[in-house]
């Protein structure tokens, strides 16, 4: 085609020369012929190239935009709530090498495995020889790895410049944090949420971001509340001699997570390969593990109970007998054999007297309390991981009684811990968050879902419960403590285990007016010698969470105080409850 | 006369070919000073992000811990040791026996020479 445009082109030349150049100039003719030809001899060379550019497949990749692509992204930085950091970027130099511009690949293969030794020769020969214009020889080598390399002066062996992610703080908070691969692709917890946010380069061609524009990430984390509660779990980890511990810190009123571990950890600078079974036990237990929370859920079921006007705090419950049901008979841990006041019950941990209390609630009533309180219900948060609570499929009225003081239902920690907060926050449900959020945000995405007197009779229960119940090591004085100890026997086989339990504690600070809700679980712990054989949550989660209290209070510069005059007014009105402390004796 | 013009004229364009040829050479030294500085800039705010990194990995509070339990002889902190500033009383009102006894004489204080003039310390700063 080409050729027939040319020819009527110098047709319509020609005839135009013919008529314009007089015989004189004749002799001119034959060299802008040649001109002419040579000019459409150029332009049938471009032409062919297009064509040939067109049809080849692969586009022609410069080094740079080849080594962009591979080269690890940009990250923001993780800070936490008080702008620490949890994670930066840091340069480091990676080596690659262009193979169809190196002379002697065997020579290069030889020299470059002697600087490095922990690259494989065959390995690397192999790459080598692929058809591949840029290949990566080691990521992130160090300063004298780069200058031997750069001395031994090979041809199409050269060094790019990577971002390496670094966490300081080590293990501090590592199941939030989460961490990245090579490529800094973020692989769990937050780093995964910032790629998932789009908050990271994207690193496709043609969309680069300027790590300047990069905005760092302020988590709700606090350091140092991490670090006292990373301490003190360990601490208890090995004196109570358990087998894994967890915790974590939840400002009630705006649901940020102040701080989160689990125990055993590791270190995000040196990530486990979470796909092995020797690391299943790293795995993040506050969010991930779902255990029967124990006596702590009994908090859920007495403020269903009231919510739902049945029962006042006032009424009695008959905990005389063992209650049966079928083959099954409940029995009180600590049996009163009496008829206990609803105050009584909680102090008293009675399971019959709760289960009664569920019952008078009905099952169809219980399971939709649970589900308004997100109790059967997968919990989602910023963190990629995150379990489903194991929901018993047939649900009958024995179902009702055990789940009542938290036996037979399996919920997420994290879990527990949002329905907990929601009783003692004045009824406002909100999901945990891990990034900074204020009240006002808070409470616009909440859900009112029990009134504000069940929410102050729940805040003196936990209170008396701190003073007379099961939780007086918890009773850190200057903090109004309220608290709730559990203790769940584990199952062995297919029964229940007498030595085996798995405890949890949740304290609030202050009872009247909560702000923070700490959590301790240790997965089962033994008796500490002097406990007398010991190992309910009192001695082990319960003193660690009053150690915490004694520790974090004063980090989030909270002075103690004189206890309030009057902590629970709208009850006080009702003539329950004017001082938590004489509770016992009411 | 004409060539005079023209020497002037030629003169006149090989100096400002001379003078734009120097600027933009100079222009280039110049742009390249600016890549140099801005490569000098990118690597110290690298070093700065390293330095960053560093001092929060030594200022790492389990690290702190370790080594102010190592080599402090400092006791834990106890919650009776936090006061707030409103616990703090009030400062008494300053006795004055002396003066007292003047006043009681019937000698009162507004003859005393050194109230609130100069003094050798200078007078408390108003809250």
């Amino acid at each position: 085609m080409t050729a027939a445009i040319l020819k009527t082109l110098r047709q319509r030349l020609m005839g135009g020369a013919s008529r314009l150049i007089s015989p004189a100039a004749d002799k001119g003719r034959g060299r802008i012929r040649q001109l002419i030809l040579l000019i459409g001899v150029a332009y049938l060379g471009i032409a062919a190239k297009l064509v040939h550019l067109g049809l080849s497949h692969e586009a022609p990749q410069t080094l740079k935009s080849a080594a962009d692509l591979a080269a690890a992204g940009a990250r923001p930085d993780l800070l936490d709530r008080n702008g620490a950091i949890l994670a930066t970027d840091v340069k480091t130099m990676s080596v690659f090498a262009e193979p169809k511009n190196i002379i002697d690949k065997d020579e290069a293969v030889e020299l470059v495995t002697a600087v490095l030794p922990d690259v494989d020769a065959h390995e690397l020969r192999e790459r080598l020889n692929s058809r591949k214009g840029f290949i990566w020889i080691k990521r992130q080598i160090t300063a004298k790895e780069q200058s031997e390399i750069y001395h031994l002066g090979l041809p199409g062996i050269g060094f790019w410049p990577e971002n390496k992610r670094i966490y300081p703080n080590g293990p501090l908070g590592a199941h939030v944090i989460g961490f990245v691969d090579k490529d800094n692709i973020g692989i769990a917890g937050m780093e995964k949420y910032l790629d998932t946010q789009g908050l990271t380069d994207p690193h496709v061609p043609g969309f680069q971001v300027d790590p300047e524009a990069l905005i760092p990430v302020k988590l709700s984390l606090d350091l140092k509340a991490t670090q006292a509660l990373r301490d003190e779990l360990t601490q208890g980890l090995e004196k109570y001699r358990a087998k894994a511990a967890a915790g974590a810190i939840l400002d009630v009123n705006t649901g940020e997570v102040i701080a989160l571990e689990s125990l055993p950890d590791y270190d995000p600078n040196d990530p486990p390969d979470m796909t092995k079974p020797t690391n299943i036990g790293k795995i993040n237990r506050i969010n991930v593990g779902t255990y029967e929370m124990g006596s702590t859920f009994k908090a859920l079921t007495i403020a269903m109970a009231l919510d739902s006007g049945k029962v006042s705090l006032g009424s009695h419950i008959d905990a005389r007998e063992s209650l049966r049901s079928g083959r099954f008979t409940i029995h009180d841990f600590h049996a009163t054999h009496r008829v206990l006041t609803v105050p009584e019950v909680f102090t008293h941990s009675s399971n019959v007297g709760t289960a009664r209390m569920a019952l008078m609630v009905g099952v169809s009533g219980h399971q939709a309390f649970l589900r308004k309180m997100g109790q059967l219900d997968r919990l989602t948060t910023e963190l990629p991981e995150s379990a489903r609570p194991q929901v018993p499929h047939h649900w009958g009225e024995l179902n009702t009684m055990t789940i009542a003081f938290g036996q037979g239902l399996n919920v997420a920690p994290l879990q527990a811990v949002m329905g907990v907060a929601a009783l003692v926050n004045g009824g406002h449900l909100m999901k945990p968050t891990f990034l900074v959020r204020d009240e006002a945000v808070a409470m616009a995405n909440s859900e009112k879902v029990i009134s504000d007197q069940t929410s102050e009779s729940m805040r003196y229960l936990l209170r008396s419960n701190a003073t007379h119940g099961s939780a007086g090591f918890a009773n850190i004085d200057g903090y109004y403590v309220g608290a709730k100890t559990g203790t769940a026997q584990k199952i062995v086989g297919r029964r229940y285990s007498n030595d085996k339990v798995f405890t949890t504690f949740m304290a609030i600070t202050p009872a009247d007016k909560p702000k923070y809700l700490y959590l301790v679980v240790y997965d089962q712990p033994e008796s500490a010698p002097g406990d007398g054989g010991y190992h309910t949550a009192a001695y082990n989660a319960g003193r660690v969470a009053g150690s915490l209290v004694r520790r974090v209070e004063p980090l989030e510069g909270h002075a103690p105080f004189p206890a309030p005059a009057h902590p629970f007014p709208l009850i006080a009105r009702l003539g329950y409850g004017g001082d938590a402390d004489r509770v016992g004796k009411e | 006369m004409w060539r005079l013009v023209h020497l002037i004229a030629i003169a006149a364009l090989i100096g400002s070919a001379g003078y734009v040829y120097r600027i933009k050479y100079q222009t280039i030294l110049e742009a390249e000073q600016i890549v140099k500085l801005k490569h000098q800039i990118n690597k110290a705010k690298d070093e700065i992000g390293v330095l960053h990194a560093e001092y929060e990995h030594l200022a790492r509070p389990d690290r702190v811990q370790e080594l102010a339990d190592k080599l402090l002889q400092m006791q834990p902190l106890a919650l009776n040791q936090i006061a707030r500033v409103a616990d703090i009383p009030e400062k008494n009102a300053a006795a004055d026996s002396i003066g007292h006894k003047l006043e009681e004489l019937g000698l009162g204080m507004s003859a005393t020479p050194a109230n609130g003039a100069a003094g050798a310390t200078p007078p408390a700063r108003s809250p």
